[in-house]
């Protein structure tokens, strides 16, 4: 198909063969001449050989050529197979393929271009060789069809021959590489104080983007002058791009390249170069501000919670509480002083030294026998006469009864002198006990085991203000409040003398026949009448003792049952200089119970106090009609034989003395002892 | 209380439903007036010329994407003879093939020639993505793809003719868009050429096609509105 150089061994082939077609033809054409003349066989003969030697001579000179060829050592070959590498269009209007080419064999090769179009056998020649350099081929504007598929070949040819290269199929549309974006500026500007880079350009001026023929996309890459890296940004169809986050007083590269929508990136333009202003020290300065702040914020905590460093050791460490004893003193403790850290312990004002000794007393008395121990009594009256024993029940501490309750107030059983002086010796005892101890609970049971239990009760207290009263008196009287054991069964209804303390003077003086217990010290008054009582007593109880005296026996004998402990209460100073008494509430109904009510004969009136010391009681003779109104009873004085007790002055005295009871049953004691 | 907190839920519910809708509907189904009616949304050439454009940018790039997938899968040898007598069905359409040639068109014939290679290409591509989901060879990443190009060309076709239509309106181009009426006749007697060609050959012609299209609609726009980004 395509015409080719002739080999110069086929020109040898070709003129070999010549010579021997001349040389037949020659021959065939002499044998046609030999019949008519002889004379010219030489001549042929010598134009044949020269014809021949002409060619030999030809042939001879081309061996030697190769032979020459041959000796010099290169080997011509035919070419290699070139290879298309690119064909690029710049603006979709015009393309450049480039070829590579291969060996040439050592011979001068010469390279052509051929191309097909889609759908048609017509083979086209590359029209421009040159434009696009060494090995190229330009399709201007006018072979350029687009949306048109080429098929593209190129030939390489040499001496020895020719070589194809490989087609390559290409559509324009797909192989435009634009050229790069031009004038690019770039400009550093200014957005509140932080700077930033500006970078615009132009589409390249062959690519018609004004028409919408090409549609090119852009994108910049910008880097620090000093580094490796690139930062890419893709600016879509803008011509304009910002750039922010700059390194302030850093130099920077620009570079800006497009891409139509399917084809190839373009070549990055030229750098420029732009170079960021200073702003180092303003963004300096912000943060040295917001150390500055921070220490300092710091520091006040660090202030404070030294400050608070106790109270927030507290909070998160609460202390254990420890035993706290009012008084306590740790120091003392440590120290090492034990006795004077429990003197602390030791309360100095128990018990009360209250010296308010009438708050201590109580106005009333209640006696009561309970009706087992009555009986016993009445068995036991045999023997004795005017002692009776009382012996009552275990009472309780404070059933009701007033703080005068006292056992030894109580009548007792007297087996005999000795027993009496026993108990009156253990009484006085334990009154002088319990004078000492102060009692204030006047009311407290204290029962010793020979006593009579319970109902006794002793009442220190009662004496306390004797000595305020002494002081007002003169002489031995005495403001005891005492009570005084009513026993109309005193069978020797001598005056028995009551001896009150024996430090505090003599005993007490009342109004004739009236006892007194109790009173508080509210009476003052009772002083002085009393005073007057006593010597009234004393004035009047000589005349009766002896009438006492002799009517004390059978009147102890009559009532052996009256030998219940009656205590009875002031109520109060008549103008007569009376102490009246009061017989216990409710006990109308106990002295009701008792078999013989105490007709007669009522030793409970206390007449006078005699020279010794003594009490005269004062014979009564109660009515039968008496009122039991717990109220006021009126107990006239009337003159009933006082019982006078002569014989025992020592003991009543002792007793008296003792605790200022005066206890009838020692007193009177019968003459049978 | 509870029915009155329940009444005044579901009121103010269906109140902000009416007020979504509404505004949906306001989005979406804005007709392009003619005339310039009162109370319809009327969309400026530009406008709608963005909007062909990127659709025709769509659909170009999904042939494209498909196009290296069967050249992948079926990569035909380079020196097949066949290959270079390659002929698209479309090749009767005539179609501009360099710019001063697209420029010298006119308006109208230029859309004429969208509306024609548009429609030509509607049959085809369905039955393309028919072959396709039926062949075995292909995942269903590509018949999808397939899918999608079919509807494309027919979405991508009202669209120009709708700027067509507001082309005329507009007086730029005169009312002799005849192409719409009838598409089969537009390929009169080839039509059944489409069927002869393979798969890979016909994906090649699409291709070509959908980016005379963009490329066509692009030159339209620059030449009739030219102040938007040309």
């Amino acid at each position: 198909m395509y015409p080719g150089p002739t080999s110069p061994v086929n020109r040898l082939h070709k003129s070999v063969s010549s010579v021997r077609s001349s040389g037949s033809r020659q021959w065939t054409q002499h044998g046609q001449n030999t019949e008519g003349e002889t004379e010219s066989f030489c001549q042929l003969k010598a134009r044949l050989c020269g014809a021949t030697m002409k060619k030999v001579l030809e042939v001879i000179l081309l061996l030697l050529l190769l032979v020459v060829t041959h000796a010099k050592g290169t080997r011509y070959s035919p070419p290699g197979k070139p290879a298309l590498t690119r064909c690029r269009s710049p603006e979709k209007e015009t393309f450049t393929c480039w070829w590579e080419p291969g060996s040439d064999g050592g011979l001068p090769t010469t390279y052509a271009l051929y191309y097909r179009k889609e759908s048609s056998d017509t083979v086209f020649e590359c029209p421009d060789y040159r434009t696009a350099g060494e090995n190229s081929c330009f399709f201007n504007k006018n072979d350029t069809s687009i949306w048109v598929n080429y098929n593209i070949t190129v030939v390489a040819t040499n001496a020895l021959g020719r070589t194809f290269s490989d087609p390559v199929d290409i559509d324009v549309v797909y192989i435009v590489k634009p050229n790069p974006p031009e004038q690019v500026a770039v400009t550093v500007m200014e957005d509140k104080g932080w700077p930033f880079i500006r970078v615009s350009w132009e589409p390249p001026h062959k690519a018609d983007t004004r028409s919408g023929w090409i549609t090119l996309i852009y994108e910049i890459r910008v880097k620090l002058e000093e580094e490796n890296d690139w930062e890419m940004h893709l600016a879509g169809q803008q011509k304009m791009f910002n750039i922010f986050s700059l390194r302030s007083g850093g130099k920077y590269l620009v570079q800006v390249r497009c891409k139509p929508d399917h084809g190839y990136w373009s070549e990055w333009s030229p750098s420029s170069y732009v170079k960021v202003p200073d702003y180092f020290h303003r963004e300096k300065s912000v943060w040295i501000l917001i150390t500055v702040f921070c220490a300092f914020i710091f520091l006040i905590l660090t202030w404070l919670l030294h400050m608070n460093s106790r109270s927030l050791k507290h909070f998160l460490l609460p202390p254990v509480p420890g035993p706290k004893i009012k008084g306590f003193d740790k120091q003392l403790l440590k120290n090492g002083k034990s006795e004077e850290v429990f003197s602390a312990l030791v309360a100095t004002d128990f018990p009360p030294k209250s010296s308010n000794y009438e708050d201590l007393l109580v106005e009333y008395l209640e006696v009561y026998i309970p009706e087992e121990q009555e009986l016993m009594l009445e068995k036991s009256m045999d023997l004795d006469v005017g002692c009776l024993k009382c012996e009552g029940s275990a009472s309780d501490s404070d059933s009701g009864r007033g703080s005068c309750d006292s056992h030894t107030l109580l009548m007792h059983k007297c087996d005999g002198v000795k027993e009496e002086e026993e108990r009156q010796a253990k009484e006085a005892r334990r009154h002088q006990k319990d004078w000492k101890e102060e009692a204030s609970t006047y009311a407290h049971v204290d029962v010793s085991p020979d006593m009579s239990s319970g109902r006794v009760k002793t009442w220190p207290s009662v004496f306390s203000p004797l000595p305020r009263y002494t002081s007002n008196q003169q002489g031995s009287l005495e403001m005891a409040k005492q009570h005084y054991l009513s026993d109309s069964l005193f069978p020797t209804s001598s005056t028995s003398s009551y001896h009150t303390q024996p430090g505090h003077g003599t005993t007490e003086a009342h109004g004739p026949g009236y006892w007194e217990c109790g009173l508080s010290n509210k009476q003052p008054h009772l002083l002085h009448p009393q005073a007057q009582a006593q010597r009234q007593l004393q004035a009047r109880s000589d005349d009766n003792i002896s009438s006492i005296g002799r009517k004390q026996t059978p009147a102890g004998l009559h009532s052996p049952a009256r030998r219940s402990t009656e205590y009875v209460e002031v109520e109060r100073v008549n103008e007569e200089d009376m102490v009246l008494l009061q017989p216990v509430s409710g006990r109308c109904g106990d002295v009701e119970g008792y078999p013989e009510m105490p007709y007669g004969e009522d030793y409970s009136k206390v007449k006078g106090v005699d020279m010794d010391n003594m009490l005269l009681l004062q014979r009564e003779v109660r009515e039968e009609t008496e009122n039991c109104d717990t109220s006021s009873t009126v107990t006239t004085t009337q003159k009933p034989a006082a019982c006078i007790h002569s014989a025992m002055p020592v003991e009543g005295e002792m007793v008296l003395g003792v605790n200022g009871y005066v206890d009838t049953a020692t007193v009177c004691t019968p003459p049978t002892y | 209380s509870w029915s009155l907190f329940f009444l005044v839920s579901v009121v103010w519910v269906v109140l902000v439903c009416l007020l979504f809708c509404s505004r949906l509907l306001s989005v979406g189904a804005a007709p392009i007036c003619t005339n310039a009616q009162a109370g319809c949304h009327a969309l400026s050439l530009a406008n709608l010329f963005d909007r062909v454009i990127q659709h025709s940018a769509r659909m170009h790039g999904i042939s494209n994407d498909l196009h290296s997938e069967f050249e992948q899968y079926f990569l035909p040898s380079k020196n097949q003879i066949g290959r270079v007598s390659r002929n698209c069905h479309t090749s009767t359409i005539f179609t501009p093939n360099g710019k001063e040639n697209a420029q010298r068109m006119a308006r109208q014939e230029l859309t004429e020639v969208i509306l024609k290679l548009l429609v030509a290409w509607r049959d085809p591509l369905w039955h393309f993505h028919q072959s396709i989901a039926h062949h075995h060879d292909f995942n269903n990443f590509s018949a999808n793809k397939a899918l999608e190009m079919s509807d494309m060309v027919h979405e991508l076709r009202k669209g120009v003719e709708k700027v067509a239509e507001k082309m005329q309106m507009m007086g730029i181009i005169s009312n002799s868009v005849s192409s719409l009426a009838s598409p089969e006749a537009l390929l009169p007697s080839d039509s059944a050429e489409w069927r002869l060609m393979k798969d890979y050959d016909l994906l090649y012609c699409f291709r070509r096609d959908s980016n005379k299209v963009q490329n066509y609609l692009k030159i339209l726009k620059c030449r009739i509105v030219p102040e938007h980004g040309c």
